[in-house]
């Protein structure tokens, strides 16, 4: 079976500032892959590169078997949801998706942009300029006239940005209904509690290079496995902590006046037995916050193996 | 290219939508109201008392010369032509245009013309007015349409490529429109030969007799030229959009 994109030794840089490093992947048709990496990791450019707007440096991109910076006719398979908030700010809804659609040679433009404005549940808004929409209701015109011409191949930058969570909803069942249907959907975010709803198959972009790649469930397993650093507040921290490490709950700590910073390898282990021990212990427990979990932690895990 | 867009059916949707995006109510109330103040001068100078037909004849192609082509052809062909692609390139709405199955020239062709249907009435309506307003025959008014509209046509075309070479377009092209048109070409012939206002003072001088710095060559080089100047800076903004990093 014959990849849709191809990408094979990407690497792109601004002047001499290197933004992404000896990439390569390949993602076969009927699959929704997503791209997760921090803010500034690199993603936007990748799928900017991979839909043919910036040029690599080096290395080849291949979508449909074509170099799309090479061959414009391949838009009529592949769209891409670009990630700025740029549009037609003068024109209307309906107005700016039929011209997606007239620019594609869709048969019935009128038809098309009728049917992805009742998907993407705008035809209310249709008759409004873009100029007045808020950035939800952008993102899901912009999403609309990417599908207007039904592509093979659909590029969707940080597609989720602004929209409410019924929306989200909306759109997370929308693209995996797009790859059950047999299309390429490529989707790039840097939420990770989107990751999972948004399909399982994942790359991970960290500092311009492929962090990993795979199944998302391994990688979540992979990331929790990893040492977590949780804040507790708490009346005697101290005694928490060395009933803790006598206990094998904990791996190390780091007590102040009234709270203590515990490392573990077994997050759901500390998880279950924090509150009893306190308890047992008659320690007031005032807040467990983890303070490594945020995205640029996992990402620095995976990257950097800290 | 196969699969492409009709080329036609590409310029027409282009066209539109630059079109749209172009027209906006302070542009057209800032440059119509250059239109308004030089016809002011051209009705202004017409007035006056001057007894010798063929002073009053080449005060009033001086008056054309210095206002319409210098100024009124130049500036308003800038702001429009400069804008149609520049503007897209640098608010990120390019990429709705790029992504699509077209040929790229089709897109800088449709976005002349857009620049154009906006720039041909606000430049030749007030500077034909100002013409009769000068009140000294048909001959004028009839070069002054013929000028404004080869300037105007050599004009876009030259800005709507440097709207995808450069960021800030519009100085730039002031800077071009003042430095190069209005004193690098009045001092020398031939920096007058790669001048546009050289040709449009050309097509004055060729209908009106009135001896003019820059217009040494015939009308029909007049015309001819800066068509052909036109199609050159398309055929370059074309190559320019085809190989442009779309940010």
């Amino acid at each position: 079976m014959n990849a849709a994109i191809n990408i094979n030794g990407l690497s792109h840089a601004y002047r001499d500032t290197s933004v992404l490093d000896s990439v390569s992947f390949s993602v076969l048709r009927g699959n929704c892959f997503i791209i997760i990496g921090p803010n500034g990791s690199g993603k936007t450019t990748l799928m900017r590169v991979v839909a043919g707007l910036q040029r690599p440096s080096q290395g080849e991109v291949s979508v449909l078997g074509e170099d799309p910076r090479k061959n414009p006719s391949i838009y009529k398979s592949m769209a891409l949801v670009p990630e700025d908030e740029a549009i037609y700010e003068r024109l209307t809804a309906r107005e700016f998706i039929t011209l997606a659609a007239r620019l594609a040679k869709v048969a019935d433009p009128d038809a098309s942009t009728q049917r992805v404005l009742e998907t993407v549940d705008l035809v209310d808004s249709a008759h409004r300029r873009l100029g007045g929409f808020s950035k939800g209701m952008r993102q899901r015109a912009k999403v609309a006239a990417a599908l207007v011409a039904d592509p093979e191949v659909l590029l969707l930058d940080e597609p989720l940005n602004g929209a409410d969570p019924v929306q989200r909803a909306a759109l997370i069942k929308l693209f995996n209904q797009l790859g059950d249907a047999g299309k390429c959907v490529l989707v790039s975010s840097h939420v990770l509690d989107e990751v999972a709803r948004l399909g399982s198959r994942v790359l991970v972009i960290a500092q311009g290079r492929l962090a990993a790649a795979g199944d998302y469930h391994a990688l979540r397993d992979q990331m929790d496995d990893r040492p977590h650093r949780i804040l507790v507040t708490a009346d005697e921290p101290r005694r928490l902590a060395a009933v803790l490490i006598e206990r094998a709950v904990i791996d190390g700590a780091h007590v102040t006046d009234d709270s203590v910073e515990f490392n573990t390898s077994d997050v759901d282990g500390f998880g279950r037995q924090i509150a009893p021990v306190a308890r047992e212990l008659g320690i007031r427990l005032r807040g467990v916050n983890p303070v490594d979990d945020d995205l640029e932690s996992v990402f620095r895990y995976l990257v950097e193996g800290r | 290219m196969s699969g492409a867009v009709a080329p036609l059916r590409a310029i027409a949707v282009t066209y539109r939508v630059i079109l749209r995006q172009l027209v906006t109510t302070g542009r057209v109330i800032a440059l119509g109201l250059i239109g308004v103040a030089v016809a002011v001068v051209g009705w202004a100078v017409g007035r006056s008392n001057e007894p010798f037909e063929f002073i009053r004849l080449e005060n009033a192609v001086g008056v054309v010369s210095l206002v319409a082509f210098t100024i009124v052809v130049p500036v308003v062909a800038l702001v429009f032509a400069a804008a149609s692609l520049g503007d897209t390139r640098e608010d990120g709405t390019l990429v709705y245009l790029w992504l699509r199955p077209m040929r790229r020239w089709t897109v800088v062709v449709g976005a002349w013309l857009a620049a154009l249907t906006v720039s041909v009435p606000l430049t030749v309506i007030p500077v034909a007015v100002t013409a009769v307003l000068l009140d000294v025959g048909g001959e004028l008014v009839w070069a002054t349409v013929i000028a404004s509209v080869v300037g105007v046509i050599a004009y876009s075309a030259l800005f709507v490529l440097l709207g995808l070479l450069v960021k800030n377009a519009i100085v730039w092209g002031l800077a071009y429109i003042i430095m190069w048109e209005g004193v690098v070409a009045a001092f020398g012939s031939s920096a007058a030969k790669v001048a546009i206002r050289g040709y449009t003072s050309s097509i004055l001088t060729a209908r009106t007799g009135v001896e003019l710095q820059l217009g040494d060559v015939s009308q029909a080089v007049g015309i001819v030229v800066p068509v052909v100047i036109a199609v050159v800076a398309l055929a370059l903004a074309a190559i320019r959009l085809d190989r442009l990093e779309v940010a």
